[in-house]
């Protein structure tokens, strides 16, 4: 196989690759912030005039709580109270699934195609 | 201006000044050297070499 | 191919006159251990335990052991990998010898982006430290950002001014933020007369049942995120075929213990709801066990383990980003040696400005997600990764500095463990998934289509290695 000789990149075109990967960097960052998409929802479930009982707390946390600084349970309430939702679609499950398994098997298979040049032009072409 | 005042702006000088270290340094060695000497580093030389010193 | 000679005088390679100024081998198994240990160990100080709050505190143990399981797994097939492929950029330069160079591309990215992103979570995290001390010695409204500049000022020109000192650093400071955690176990632990723990009246049930458990895997990898930077030391040690598989498995032996110590000791000292959320919970469990000299042992703890993640972070980052410069993948400018420092100057350099922006401009659980995905991605490239490595030369065929044992067990479980916790994440964070995978496609594309034309074929492939198997 014909050794492959690549183009010298001049400096101008080195220095817009470098900005063109830190542009998708930050895009890939900040965009979901900016949709408001980024983050787990977490919500709180306060009952009126909690009590230490009613939060389910047993005198050996109340102690605990009272020394991180949380004197009264209205103070507490909210992040005792506060859970994760779990619930989810199976459509989106399945979306990310299609994502995930999609973007492995086009690398791959990419990498394979440009791993053979390089073996072809490293130890010669095939012997099969 | 309390020490916390004081240690803020100590801190953005100490910063400051180890910044000018660096580039100054790197400017330096960037116009002392040849770009061919500076990236003349290729991966897998070491390992042969260190083979050789074995064998 | 060889330019240099070794018996000459000039051009032996490794003199700052020859033509070749490589890197500087001049490190042992301790710094191997305390660049794996170093950047990890934070985890232990901070981020943990956001799995007790995703699904309880068991939850949280059950997380720590399986995701034990899967860097355990990660650890035994990174060290026969870069045992024998030793050389900087790690996982990077494995991939392009044994998957193909677009794979090689994506895996650098992850190395660079999940350790940019830990420096920038860690930097953010000392001057969240250094402002809650100066609330407690009654002065409100610290700025923060010339500390965080200064912690990555100072890290990057350590970096910048040789290896050996870098990771010397580290050592000292990691060996006393794990001292740290030992000490806080036997203080507190009832082996020794003291009742402070309080298990039996603070653990509850699973509160989200065993969903919270896989959920919980999210956080969880948070344990040991980092220990597979180890191999980017590579081309710095003095031998690699021994000290890199020592490091590293002690490394992780180390943080299985520190992991559980630290779980046991802060699960004893704070109900599961606040230990959830806590910014710095090993520090409010030092604070909750009523001695002063715990409180600042575990404070100055917390800062050490900080900065040698940062500091480990920087190292591996510029070690991936200059191996790719080195073959073109990125411009070659990045490729450039220090001649007098040895280090890989340039790629400090620019990824400082990287860390900055991050550091100061974005939120911390964005940037954390960010870290652990791009992590994940890199572990699920890993059973591939050896899969195809034992296939294409068969042990035997080449030597191996290790070999790990029950081959192909620990690949197939690692596989599935990357299942499970990429079910975790999406469990809360399904679109910062679906935004970063995106975001790899078009970068992808990008290097295949356009980059990739600069890159020499047959001089990527390094290694003195025989044919692969079926090309």
């Amino acid at each position: 196989m014909a050794r492959y000789t690549p183009p010298v990149q001049s400096k101008f075109g080195q220095i817009t690759d470098v900005i063109v990967l830190l542009l998708l960097t930050v895009g890939a960052l900040y965009i979901p912030l900016w949709l408001g998409l980024a983050g787990s929802a977490k919500t709180a479930n306060v009952p009126e005039n909690p009590t230490w009982e009613s939060l389910g707390q047993n005198p050996v946390m109340v102690e605990k709580w009272n020394q991180l600084g949380y004197a009264d349970p209205a103070s507490a309430a909210e992040l005792i109270t506060a859970r994760f939702d779990y619930s989810f679609s199976i459509a989106s499950l399945v979306v990310m699934i299609v994502v995930i398994v999609g973007y492995y098997a086009i690398m791959l298979k990419l990498s394979e195609k440009e791993y053979r040049d390089v073996i072809a032009e490293k130890f010669g072409e095939s012997r099969s | 201006m309390d020490l916390w005042d004081f240690m803020e702006l100590a801190a953005w000088a100490a910063s400051a000044v180890l910044g000018v270290i660096i580039v100054r340094d790197w400017i330096k060695t960037d116009s002392s050297y040849s770009e061919e000497v500076l990236t003349s580093s290729r991966e897998g030389e070491l390992e042969a070499m260190t083979e050789e010193h074995k064998g | 191919m060889a330019e240099f000679d070794i018996t000459s005088k000039t051009m032996d390679g490794m003199g700052p006159h020859g033509t070749n100024v490589g890197l500087l081998r001049v490190l042992g198994p301790a710094h191997v251990w305390a660049l794996g240990v170093g950047i990890v160990l934070v985890g232990e100080y901070m981020g943990w335990n956001i799995a007790v709050g995703k699904g309880g505190a068991y939850a949280a143990l059950i997380a720590c052991w399986f995701a034990g399981l899967l860097y355990s797994c990660v650890a035994m097939i990174d060290s026969e990998v870069t045992s024998t492929v030793a050389a900087a950029g790690g996982q990077y330069t494995q991939a392009k010898h044994i998957v193909g160079p677009l794979m090689a591309f994506n895996v650098g990215l992850y190395l660079v982006f999940a350790y940019t992103m830990l420096e920038a979570a860690n930097a953010i995290t000392v001057g969240f430290l250094i402002d809650t001390v100066a609330v407690m010695t009654g002065h409100e409204g610290l700025d923060q950002r010339p500390f965080i500049v200064l912690a990555i000022m100072f890290l990057a020109w350590l970096n910048y001014r040789g290896v050996l000192a870098t990771l010397t650093f580290s050592l000292v400071i990691t060996a006393i933020a794990f001292s740290a955690i030992l000490i806080l176990f036997f203080a507190t632990s009832p082996i020794f007369g003291s009742d402070v723990l309080q298990h039996r009246a603070l653990m509850t049930d699973l509160p989200y049942g065993w969903l919270g458990v896989l959920a919980a895997m999210h956080f969880g990898l948070w344990y040991y995120l980092g220990i597979e930077g180890t191999t980017q030391a590579a081309e710095e040690v003095r031998s690699p075929a021994r000290a890199l598989p020592f490091g590293t498995l002690a490394g992780i032996m180390t943080l299985l213990i520190a992991a559980t110590l630290t779980w046991y000791v802060c699960v004893g000292l704070m109900p599961w709801e606040y230990l959830g959320q806590a910014g710095v919970p090993l520090f409010d469990a030092a604070r909750l066990s009523g001695s002063t000299a715990l409180m600042v042992l575990l404070g100055i703890g917390t800062l050490f383990a900080t900065l040698a993640s940062a500091n480990g972070c920087i190292n591996d980052a510029s070690r991936a980003w200059f191996a790719m410069g080195r073959d073109h993948y990125l411009p070659s400018w990045f490729g450039a040696v220090h001649p007098v420092y040895r280090t890989p100057y340039r790629s400090i350099i620019f990824l400082v400005p990287i860390a900055l922006i991050f550091a100061l401009g974005a939120p911390l659980d964005q940037v954390i997600t960010f870290s652990i995905l791009s992590g994940l991605l890199e572990y699920t490239f890993m059973p591939i990764n050896v899969i195809m490595f034992r296939r294409k030369w068969p042990l035997g065929s080449i030597k191996r500095g290790y070999q790990h044992p029950f081959h192909p067990v620990p690949a197939v479980v690692l596989l599935c463990l990357c299942g499970i916790a990429f079910f975790a994440v999406f469990l809360g964070y399904g679109t910062q998934l679906v935004a970063m995978i995106s975001f790899y496609v078009i970068v992808s594309l990008w290097f295949h289509f356009r980059r990739y034309r600069y890159v020499r074929r047959a001089a990527q492939f390094t290694m003195p290695w025989p044919r692969p198997q079926g090309y």
